[in-house]
């Protein structure tokens, strides 16, 4: 069942286009990141889809129900969509517990129900105890966890969830990420996350939707943008790519500086190959592929990334191995091409 | 990029609109007023000796009490702030403590110590003791703001000390600077009490006397514009060479407190500075007060006294409220962004600032027939009270809407609160001890303003301000001194509140509280 969906939205600010002309759809219970770099149009279009900004062409749809276009359908406040902006936005005159129960109507629900739900969040949250606390006496995470539960209090159709871990420090963003998201997926709800961290898409979404110049470039599971990427610009805002000139014969076969079938023939097309730097397999076996000199290591601890000069590539070719490696700079490897084949023609 | 509802801020325009006819009122009657003069006598009035010598008295006030307060007031901000001094917090007190007290109280406390005191030097003294605490505070408060961060990376970037100071500090501070002066310059255009009783006669004391005297309300009015036109050139002057307006970050965090300059002459030097100006702005004026009062301390009696508080905080209160609501349109309007009708919304108000107690005074009391029921009666003196202080209490309004993160508006806006709740559930309470600092500022200076009150008061109807006035005029100092004490003690509770570190609090508990994280990491 679609949840939301966004038909051919744009949002001009005075002259300038930040969203053109961008359309996608989220099913019920789906978890998407909108992923891309600062200034693509990812905040603008989160904010378009809570109502705070108006449309200026385009629709809005939540299920079957029209809430945007460009003259507003529904107000924010009518919407029912829960918003968690960056750092929180807690109310700071109100207590963890005020904050929870913010948006509970009084009208619609009872004193005791609001208190049941308030108790309810702030269980899930893992905060029991911290009810009365104000906001300036948590910590960021405990924050994000507080303005999380506020927004999932008033079982909203739709989670929007723009950069809640950026002020984070690296260890506890990590493990809020998995807390949050696992608490979205046990209450199924639907959601939006904008992240401009490519790993952090990848591992919290199922739809990873990536933006570009206010459009959407490709949109698509996990594991269809990171494997199938639809050019070499948009693999690398997935992760670490290895761009190699190449060219294809009218046969198909590629022709690339690893490839089994060596340097390719006058005649064919130009382009490129997009390789990740884990699919190259790096040894120290004379048989196993093309030789090169270790130039360069960066260590990670849990991987590295080795990089190497051969005589084939005028770039310098970069591999991944797992830790522990065990390779010094200056020693002679030899890289093999395991992955898949994805070649882009020179337009 | 802030959130859009134009069709809220249509009703907000026409609000503010509203207001800005009605505070435009005393000026449009005084130029009707004005106008009842044929041309060739308002010519002849303009152009008579007198009003050359008036204008040029006033304008040479004007210019040497601004100069003082520019140089004098920027080099005692900075020693309270660069300096390593004893007590800089009871220093720093010290210096605003004169703030409570009103220039014609500073008056007749100097004249009691030295009789002959008189002429424009003694007005530019006393008006530069009334007026450094508004340059003091203004720069103070910019001082503070600036990142010590900054100062370290200057260092590091090999700039002395001086250089520091004259090359990032001071282009930081020029705007608060230049809105000290401001409000120091329309200070001394506005006075009436100080200049009156030291015979110095400026614009303001012209325009009371040919009220007075002659009851010529149209020579008055002429000359009223003429003040007008004075104060409006000035706030002009002002706006540009203000300079650009940006956004210093201020200190976040664990911000480290800046470090005063260890070198001992200077640290005499700005200790003696300041010993100085706090005992000829503060010892001086309460060692006069406290000792004529206690020479008879049954001169006035107590139910008088008690009436004319009563009068003064009801009046004033009032006024300060009046101000508050009428700055809450422009204020929310400013809030939601810059516009062109918000730029000359508040060039009116900054203008109707401009306008003296005594020409809103003379303006109201001149249309007071017209005005029924509203004549004579302490509304239209609150009204008064409300033109004079609008824009002030638009300033405070505003900046304290401001504090309020737009962010958070949206959060509530998603959380199913309409327009007038967020207002209400949101705003309100988050903004209230700043809006409350606002309101009881305008109180205070309300319960001090002199001229407008000396006209639009009632009959029969005194405030500790005209029993001060009426006693001090005629040398009858020791009657005086109960009112003053009175109205300088009232005066300073909201003076005191101004010099509490805000949010100290909550600042606090938010340091307490990165401390705590970063341990348990």
């Amino acid at each position: 069942m679609t949840s939301l969906s966004v038909s051919h939205l744009t949002v001009n600010f005075g002259s300038r286009t930040v969203i053109s002309d961008l359309s996608f759809e989220l099913s019920q219970g789906e978890i998407a990141s909108l992923l891309g770099p600062s200034g693509c149009g990812k905040t603008t279009l989160l904010r378009a889809i809570a109502g705070l900004i108006q449309p200026t062409s385009g629709a809005i749809r939540f299920g079957s129900q029209l809430v945007g276009v460009s003259s507003v359908v529904l107000p924010p406040h009518k919407r029912g969509t829960g918003y968690v902006p960056q750092q929180g936005a807690l109310f700071p005159h109100l207590t963890v517990a005020k904050n929870i129960a913010f948006g509970l109507d009084r009208n619609s629900h009872t004193k005791s129900e609001i208190a049941a739900i308030t108790h309810e969040m702030i269980g899930l949250i893992g905060m029991k105890g911290m009810e009365e606390r104000l906001p300036s006496q948590l910590s960021g995470g405990q924050q994000t966890r507080v303005a999380l539960a506020r927004a999932l209090a008033i079982k909203p159709k739709l989670i929007l969830l723009d950069e809640p871990f950026s002020a984070l420090d690296a260890v506890l963003r990590d493990e809020l990420r998995t807390e949050v998201v696992g608490l979205l997926r046990e209450l199924g709800s639907t959601a939006i996350l904008v992240t401009h961290d490519r790993e952090e898409a990848l591992v919290s979404s199922d739809r990873v939707i990536l933006m570009r110049d206010g459009k959407v470039a490709q949109n698509g599971t996990p594991e269809e943008v990171y494997e199938a990427p639809i050019s070499p610009e948009i693999a690398a805002s997935t992760g670490d790519v290895l761009i190699l000139p190449a060219q294809q014969s009218n046969t198909g076969a590629t022709f690339f500086p690893l490839s089994r079938e060596g340097a390719g023939s006058a005649g064919s097309e130009t382009g490129y190959v997009v390789i990740r730097p884990e699919e190259i397999r790096v040894s120290t076996n004379a048989d196993a592929g093309a030789e090169g000199t270790l130039i360069h290591i960066d260590y990670y601890g849990h991987d590295a990334m080795l990089t190497v000069s051969v005589a084939q590539s005028a770039t310098p070719i970069r591999a991944r191995v797992a830790g522990p490696a065990d390779f010094t700079v200056g020693q002679k490897v030899y890289l093999q091409h395991l992955g898949p084949v994805r070649y882009f023609s020179r337009q | 990029m802030k959130s859009q509802n134009r069709f809220g801020s249509y009703g907000l325009r026409a609000l503010v609109a509203g207001v800005l006819i009605l505070i435009s009122q005393p000026l449009l009657y005084l130029v009707i007023r004005a106008s009842e003069k044929s041309g060739s006598d308002i010519v002849a009035l303009l152009t008579r000796q007198k009003t050359f010598e008036v204008l040029g008295l006033t304008l040479a006030l004007l210019c040497i009490v601004v100069f003082i307060n520019v140089f004098l007031g920027t080099a005692i901000a900075a020693g309270l702030h660069y300096v390593r001094i004893p007590y800089p917090r009871a220093l720093f007190v010290a210096t605003i403590v004169p703030l409570a007290i009103p220039s014609y109280v500073f008056t007749y406390t100097w004249i009691a110590l030295i009789p002959s005191l008189q002429g424009l030097w003694a007005a530019a003294f006393i008006l530069v003791l009334s007026t450094m605490p508004y340059m003091l505070l203004a720069v103070s408060i910019s001082f503070a703001r600036i990142d010590s961060g900054l100062i370290e990376v200057a260092r590091s970037l090999g700039l002395s000390k001086f250089a520091v100071f004259t090359r990032v500090i001071l282009p930081q501070v020029r705007r608060s600077i230049s809105a000290g002066a401001l409000l120091s310059g329309l200070y001394v255009l506005s006075d009436f009490g100080a200049v009156s009783l030291l015979n110095v006669e400026t614009l303001t004391v012209s325009i009371q006397n040919l009220f007075k005297s002659s009851y010529d309300r149209s020579a008055a009015a002429v000359i009223g514009l003429l003040l007008f036109l004075a104060a409006a050139l000035f706030v002009s002057l002002e706006s540009l060479v203000k300079g650009r307006d940006f956004e210093s970050r201020g200190a976040e965090g664990f911000a480290q407190r800046i470090r005063r300059v260890n070198n001992l002459p200077l640290s005499i030097l700005t200790t003696t500075v300041l010993a100085f100006y706090s005992l000829l702005a503060v010892v001086l004026p309460f060692y006069v007060l406290i000792s004529r009062y206690l020479q008879n301390p049954s001169v006035v009696a107590a139910s008088d006294l008690a009436t004319a508080a009563l009068s003064t905080i009801s009046v004033a209160a009032m006024g300060a409220f009046i101000a508050f609501l009428l700055s809450l349109p422009l204020a929310f309007l400013i809030t939601q962004g810059a516009s062109a009708f918000v730029s000359i919304s508040e060039k009116v108000t900054l203008m109707a600032h401009a306008l003296p107690g005594v020409v809103v005074g003379l303006a109201l009391v001149s249309f007071g027939s017209r005005l029924g029921p509203l004549y004579q009666s302490v509304f239209l003196l609150a009204f008064a009270y409300a033109v004079l202080f609008l824009a002030k209490s638009v300033a405070s309004t505003s900046a304290a809407l401001a504090l309020v993160s737009p962010q958070l508006k949206e959060v509530a806006a998603t959380l199913g609160k309409s327009k007038s709740s967020v207002t209400m559930q949101v705003v309100f309470p988050i903004a209230l001890p700043n809006l409350a600092l606002g309101v009881l500022l305008v109180f205070l200076t309300a319960m001090k303003e002199l001229p407008a009150t000396l006209m639009l008061r009632p009959t029969g109807m005194d405030t500790l301000a005209t029993e001060i006035w009426s006693f001090a005029a005629i040398s009858r100092f020791n009657e005086a001194a109960p009112y003053a004490l009175l109205l300088v003690l009232i005066a300073a509770i909201p003076t005191f509140i101004l010099t509490i570190p805000r949010n100290a609090k909550n600042e606090y508990a938010k340091n307490e509280n990165e401390k705590k994280v970063r341990i348990s990491q």
